[in-house]
């Protein structure tokens, strides 16, 4: 039997189809709800709490294969509402590979530019900033950070003349792995600074004891890095655990990457989490976990507690 | 915390495995397939090294030194690590090293002995760099083109090198031929730890039979001059 249509039937039909092949991919893509941003202290301005560190993983020279894998990475951190991409002049050709994604992704307009200045990679600092702004195909740089309070003084007060001369909008330093604390904390103190870099995540914690409060105290902005601990946290996790169910119940942390990146950003000091990743998958996970809910103090300490159980 | 003792090996490799992996790809997509004949030049400086010609043996390897410091370590692996640079520089100076062996017959006027460490050393050592190398990655699920080969890559580069200079040189030329090969194989090795490589290991076990197959050499060869200078010279008189 032919099944016969009316011009009516037809015509929905027809609608049906249009509409579904628009809405539904936007639906399908669409994030759960909307990226968490935390305001820079002192400032309207916000940044959404899950960042994009280059370190390691964005090193991939001119090889057009990895520049394009590297380009979806940062295509999809944009998509998701990303904002702030950190790098160094320490970490190889990142910069220029950062770049490169800029580039074909026609310089998104929520990029939050971060780079640091480094004594080894030569010239001044004002040299090392034109060079890299130059390598980023940007104009200027949001955050420029002295790299593990490499020859600081000096930096610190070139960076602040650029931003006085509206060339860069915040400065900042940076350490990592818990080296140099109490030098840290002393800049902190004294100096005006916009925003800290240092190590936090669930097993490293010493910024707890004072860098964090300080930073609340001064109104300082934290950039969290090794949020994985080098990766060997979550990989080390993933191979062995699953994640606790009342993680799902409390925070909806249904990944490592929930549970490891929302115990971060649920601090109340720090500003953004910036894992650093090759892949795109995993850019999603970490990216979903700068969304709500997130967790609350008892249940961070809960999860301190577990983790320290393993 | 001592600042020197929050680092680890990780912090020194500024590149992830798949970045590492890819520049081996690129390598080999980008020469082959100049693999087939580097290789037959590897073989005869083998076969030379143990007929005792190791003046032409050296002088066949220093090109393939030369050639992997530019292509690889300039052109390459300089742009993901700085010390890459220096590592070409290295490459160049083991090409110079050799050449210059070559030409003043430092160190390459020794027969073999076909017998002893050593030589058993050498032998399993240059055949791993040779053949042993080129299977690895595609027997651990890489691509062909991800084969380290000798003279294109400088991992079996190095190995097959100090296999050669374990069986051929002997004295100080073997010591300062083997120090640049058994700086990269190190190298190589910890780079490989890093990367969570299957075959991880094996650059060591390489190294270890190697720093044995020279120490043993050097004891032979001082061993040798020790019994030379007591045995009596025409005379019936002891050597002084």
């Amino acid at each position: 039997m032919t099944q016969r249509f009316t011009r009516r039937q037809t015509l929905k039909l027809i609608g049906a189809g249009i509409a579904s092949a628009w809405l539904l991919p936007a639906r399908a893509t669409a994030a759960p709800g909307a990226a968490l941003e935390k305001a820079i202290p002192g400032t309207d301005e916000t940044l959404p709490v899950i960042g994009l560190g280059t370190w390691r993983t964005f090193n991939v020279g001119s090889d057009p294969q990895l520049l394009n894998a590297r380009a979806e990475v940062v295509r999809a951190f944009f998509a998701q509402g990303g904002g702030l991409i950190d790098s160094s002049p320490m970490y190889g050709s990142a910069p220029d590979v950062i770049g490169y994604a800029l580039k074909r992704l026609g310089n998104p307009a929520t990029l939050f530019s971060a780079e640091k200045v480094w004594g080894p990679a030569g010239g001044s600092a004002r040299e090392q900033v034109a060079e890299l702004a130059q390598r980023w195909g940007v104009k200027h740089f949001d955050l420029v950070q002295v790299h593990n309070l490499d020859n600081w003084r000096e930096n610190l007060a070139a960076l602040r003349e650029m931003k006085a001369a509206g060339q860069i909008r915040y400065v900042g330093i940076t350490t990592s792995h818990g080296r140099r604390h109490a030098e840290f904390e002393q800049i902190m103190a004294s100096e005006d600074i916009d925003f800290a870099q240092m190590t936090y995540n669930i097993t490293h914690r010493e910024a707890e004891k004072r860098l964090l409060p300080l930073a609340q105290e001064k109104g300082v902005a934290v950039i969290a890095n090794r949020p994985y601990d080098g990766g060997n946290l979550i990989k080390g996790l993933k191979g062995r655990e699953q994640v606790p169910e009342w993680a799902v119940q409390e925070c909806d942390c249904r990944t490592w990457a929930d549970f490891l990146l929302k115990f971060i950003v649920s601090h109340p000091a720090v500003n953004c989490a910036i894992p650093a990743t090759t892949r795109v998958d995993h850019l999603n996970e970490n990216m979903r976990a700068g969304r709500d809910p997130m967790p609350s103090a008892s249940t961070r300490r809960r999860m301190v507690e577990f983790i320290e159980s393993l | 915390m001592s600042e020197w003792s929050s680092y680890r090996l990780q912090d020194f490799i500024p590149f992830t495995s798949d970045i590492y992996f890819r520049l081996l790809e690129r390598m080999g997509e980008a020469y082959w397939p100049l693999h087939l004949l580097i290789l037959a030049l590897g073989a005869s400086a083998f076969f030379l090294s143990l007929r005792g010609r190791a003046r032409i043996a050296c002088f066949l390897l220093a090109p393939v030194w030369g050639f992997v410091g530019v292509a690889y370590f300039f052109a390459r692996y300089g742009e993901l690590n700085w010390a890459g640079n220096y590592m070409g520089w290295a490459f160049l100076a083991q090409a110079a090293t050799l050449t210059l062996f070559s030409i003043t017959h430092f160190g390459t006027e020794v027969s073999p002995q076909r017998r002893g460490l050593p030589f058993f050393a050498g032998v399993l050592i240059a055949a791993t760099g040779l053949l042993g190398y080129p299977v690895i990655a595609p027997l651990m699920g890489y691509s062909w083109f991800q084969a380290e080969t000798f003279g294109i890559h400088p991992a079996p580069t190095a190995v097959t090198t100090l296999g050669l200079v374990v069986i051929s040189l002997r004295g100080a030329a073997m010591w300062i031929a083997a120090a640049i090969p058994l700086l990269w194989i190190t190298v190589s090795g910890l780079t490989l730890v890093v990367l969570d490589a299957p075959w991880a290991s094996a650059p060591f076990a390489i190294l270890a039979l190697g720093l044995a197959g020279l120490v043993w050499a050097e004891m032979e060869r001082r061993s040798d001059r020790a019994k030379a200078r007591q045995a009596p010279d025409k005379r019936g008189l002891p050597n002084s």
